[in-house]
């Protein structure tokens, strides 16, 4: 059982890492990214690329991953999502998840047609080692890697959260936009770049998932839906609480499948889905 | 200071401001009076940037800022309290400080600044770590006038200061902002209802109904012209 | 918008075509390209109503879509129910799993109605895709008496009415409110507009007539792979043709369905997978730039002309 909580552990820790970039834009700026997803996907493909190509380990190549997908996410925004941004926030939400989902479209078939659907995972040298702390617990060394990215990023995010002007000019823009641009927060730049970053932090998750699982241009829907799980779980833009909720999704997934079996595992998420909206409509 | 010329602002469809002339002068405190739906905050709001002008002319010194976006118009030197405080309310009190701050030209002062806006408020050196949400009134209006002034701005603008508070703490945040103003030589422009008080601390005075100046004046010859008495001062009176 | 006597009379015309087509001209091809086209009017309009005219954006038709078509396949092919018990029976089980989400969905503001669309359509995806993960045939029985004319008219008469029922709704009392709701869902809360009921109403017609849709698909198709029918272009091609033809329209889905239909005709064998990005592509410049469609667009059109 111990076995089965830690590989939850560790698949929690990557679900945090896919849900805090969803989490934090719409916190901040009312945008539903749907696009989310297939911007973890385009990372994943980065990873597999730099390390078939340039022989780069994947870990290695989270910060380059993260600068194209920083680009790719400013330059959409800039031409996409930042036009929805005067329209009043209902009718923002959603055309934003009209583009997001549009978006999807056209990059995972962009992606099909420049890389065919074929699986493809990152396998480094080190794949599959374990670490055999104590009989009858195995900790994968790449789920620790996992781990610990996880915990530097979260690490990371609070202190540019709290302690950077930019970090704190966000916060601030998310509480009250007039009062921001009052202090000089040139608001539409700092969307621009905190959405790119947000486009980063999903170009992590998805090296983690190339390295864990596994690519496919059509993954990015799948990863999506556990982020939207957790976003409702953990409500948005709090990290901790993103991450906690991560965990948790990924250890009770864990334990039901060692019950039910890995037929029903979406089922569960989608449950906890349900029901968390019941509570929240009462 | 600041010179607007004529004009013209809608919100939606409707159009809240006609042809509106007025002008704030270096190191006074103006004054814009006018019952509740006049247009007064449509016009601090229009100064601001906040809202465009659909015709007219907006110069702060001299340059034209009403086609600037507003955090351009915040570094050339004006700041707004604006109404309803507008803090930050999951931030602290500190925090909200620093983020009047927050033009590159304002951070290098910041913590001499700091100093002295608790100078001018010492109360709220002890609420410092405290949520902005959650201070009471007057000190929420002490902070975002504090935060207004981080950024030591050229022009400082006020909206409707009095709203929600004590008649005591209204008399003392207005003697600290005609301290200010004397101590700073700060161009102030504050719009209120409350006529009395105001005319008291300003130099001159507009008035403004649906939309149109009706009236304007130093502020001593406004408190005691006819109209001003029989208009205001039965409401307003403090 | 008026749907003045002139929008009867052609529908009217339209639908004495389609029904006479067959019996004219109907090569195998052109059959087979209708019943998709209807299929996709079915749907389209369908999102229409709960996205366009109830405000309530769906991103996960394709969930209804699948459970009409997979319960249709179950009662029909293998429990032997009679077509037009197995079909609205598809229907209504696509009604229960909407409420699932919906329920506890529409009583909140904001996406969560649509990322739970989403959430539905693709954990039954995978769902589907670990429970049946081989491909599904008519019974053979059923391949011999193969008639695909019969096909076509079913098509049609459900395309028909489901163009029927949406005209009704939304002439009266029922498509006010949903209208309503979505153009100021405070503003009707406060006039007492029963919001959830309404938007209810909306997702039982939207989650109905798609399982229809899946029912005719399953109905139709020799062979289907149970979880494609969960794939996100289910939701996709709809919500693009509805929003391309103009969305919160009677019509629009219609003709965003024959846009779509006629596109992927002249381009799917020379562009391939292509064709698919530059439908993405549109539908984002409608989105962004164009949000009524074609209708708008040719509405506006119209005017400049006329006056």
């Amino acid at each position: 059982m111990a076995q089965i909580v830690v590989y939850g552990i560790i698949t929690g820790a990557f679900y945090g890492l896919a849900a805090i970039g969803l989490s934090l834009v719409f916190g901040v700026m009312r945008h539903m990214n749907i696009a989310h997803g297939s911007f973890l996907m385009i990372g994943g493909f980065a990873a597999y690329w730099l390390f078939h190509l340039l022989k780069l380990d994947p870990f290695v190549s989270i910060p380059l991953v993260m600068v194209i997908l920083f680009a790719i996410g400013a330059a959409l925004y800039k031409g996409l999502f930042s036009r929805l941004d005067k329209l009043p926030e209902g009718l923002k939400i959603n055309n934003s998840m009209l583009v997001g989902f549009g978006l999807t479209w056209v990059i995972d078939n962009l992606a099909i047609l420049f890389w065919t659907s074929d699986v493809r995972a990152v396998t480094p040298s080190y794949t599959g080692k374990v670490w055999h702390v104590l009989p009858g617990l195995r900790l994968p060394v790449i789920g620790l890697v996992v781990i610990g990215i996880a915990s530097l990023v979260i690490f990371s995010l609070y202190l540019i959260l709290t302690r950077t002007y930019f970090g704190k000019s966000v916060r601030a823009t998310a509480q009250d936009r007039d009062a921001g641009n009052l202090m000089g927060i040139n608001v539409e730049r700092t969307y621009l770049i905190f959405f790119a970053l947000s486009s980063a932090l999903a170009g992590i998750a998805g090296v983690v998932a190339a390295v864990n699982y596994s690519v496919y241009p059509t993954v990015g829907f799948e990863w999506l839906l556990k982020a939207i799980i957790i976003l409702v779980l953990a409500g948005f833009g709090k990290i901790g609480q993103v991450f906690a909720a991560g965990l948790l999704l990924g250890i009770i997934e864990g334990v039901s499948v060692y019950f039910v079996g890995a037929t029903y595992r979406e089922v569960v998420g989608l449950v906890i889905f349900i029901l968390v909206l019941l509570r929240r409509s009462t | 200071m600041l010179e607007v010329e004529q004009i013209d602002v809608y919100r939606g469809d409707t159009q809240i401001l006609w042809s509106v002339s007025l002008a704030a002068e270096d190191g006074k405190i103006t004054a814009l009076l006018g019952s509740n739906a006049a247009g007064k905050t449509t016009l601090l709001m229009t100064i601001s940037g906040l809202i465009k002008p659909w015709r007219g002319r907006i110069c702060l010194e001299g340059q034209q800022i009403d086609k600037q976006p507003v955090h351009k118009i915040v570094e050339l030197g004006m700041s707004m309290v604006p109404e309803g405080r507008r803090l930050f309310p999951e931030m602290s009190v500190f925090e909200n400080l620093e983020l009047g701050a927050f033009t590159r030209k304002a951070r290098e002062t910041k913590d001499r600044m700091i100093e002295e806006v608790f100078e001018i408020f010492p109360i709220l050196k002890t609420r410092k770590v405290q949520m902005a949400g959650t201070l009471s009134g007057g000190e929420q209006q002490m902070v975002a006038i504090a935060r207004a002034l981080m950024s030591q701005p050229k022009l400082l603008l006020i909206d409707e200061l009095s709203l929600g508070l004590a008649p005591l703490i209204m008399q003392h945040i207005s003697e600290t902002i005609k301290q200010i103003n004397m101590t700073k030589g700060l161009a102030i422009f504050i719009v209120e209802q409350n006529v009395f008080m105001t005319l008291e601390m300003a130099d001159y005075g507009y008035i403004l109904e649906n939309g149109r100046i009706v009236g304007e004046g130093e502020a001593k010859k406004l408190l005691q012209s006819e109209e001003v008495k029989n208009a205001y001062l039965g409401i307003g009176e403090v | 918008m008026g749907y003045s006597k002139r929008g009867f009379v052609i529908s009217g015309i339209a639908i004495l075509l389609l029904i006479l087509f067959p019996l004219v001209a109907g090569t195998q091809h052109t059959l087979n390209l209708f019943i998709v086209l209807f299929i996709m009017v079915i749907l389209a309009q369908s999102w229409n109503i709960l996205g366009g005219y109830a405000g309530q954006i769906s991103l996960g038709n394709a969930a209804f879509f699948g459970v009409g078509a997979l319960s249709f396949h179950f009662l029909a092919w293998r429990g032997g129910l009679p077509l037009y018990v197995a079909l609205p029976a598809g229907g209504v089980t696509a009604v229960i799993l909407a409420s699932l989400i919906g329920i506890p969905a529409l009583r909140l503001r904001g996406a969560y109605f649509a990322i739970g669309t989403l959430a539905l359509a693709e954990a039954l995806r995978i769902t589907v895709g670990n429970l049946f993960p081989l491909t599904v045939y008519i019974p053979t029985a059923h391949i011999v008496s193969y008639n695909l004319l019969s096909r076509y008219y079913l098509a049609l008469m459900v395309a028909v009415i489901t163009q029927g029922v949406a005209y009704c709704t939304i002439k009266s009392k029922i498509g006010l409110a949903m209208m309503a709701i979505r153009d100021d869902d405070e503003a009707a809360d406060t006039s007492g507009v029963h919001l959830f009921k309404y938007k209810f109403v909306a997702l039982a017609f939207s989650s109905f007539f798609s399982g229809l849709a899946g029912g005719i698909f399953a109905y139709y198709q020799d062979s289907i792979v149970p979880a494609f029918l969960f794939t996100p272009q289910w939701t996709f091609e709809p919500l693009v043709a509805a929003s391309v033809g103009g969305s919160g329209t009677l019509f629009g889905p219609v003709i965003g369905s024959v846009f779509l239909i006629i596109l992927t005709e002249l381009f799917a064998l020379t562009l391939g997978k292509a064709y698919l990005i530059i439908f993405g592509a549109i539908f984002i410049f409608v989105v962004l730039f164009f949000p009524g469609g074609l209708i708008d667009a040719s509405e506006r059109i119209r005017k400049s002309i006329f006056g």
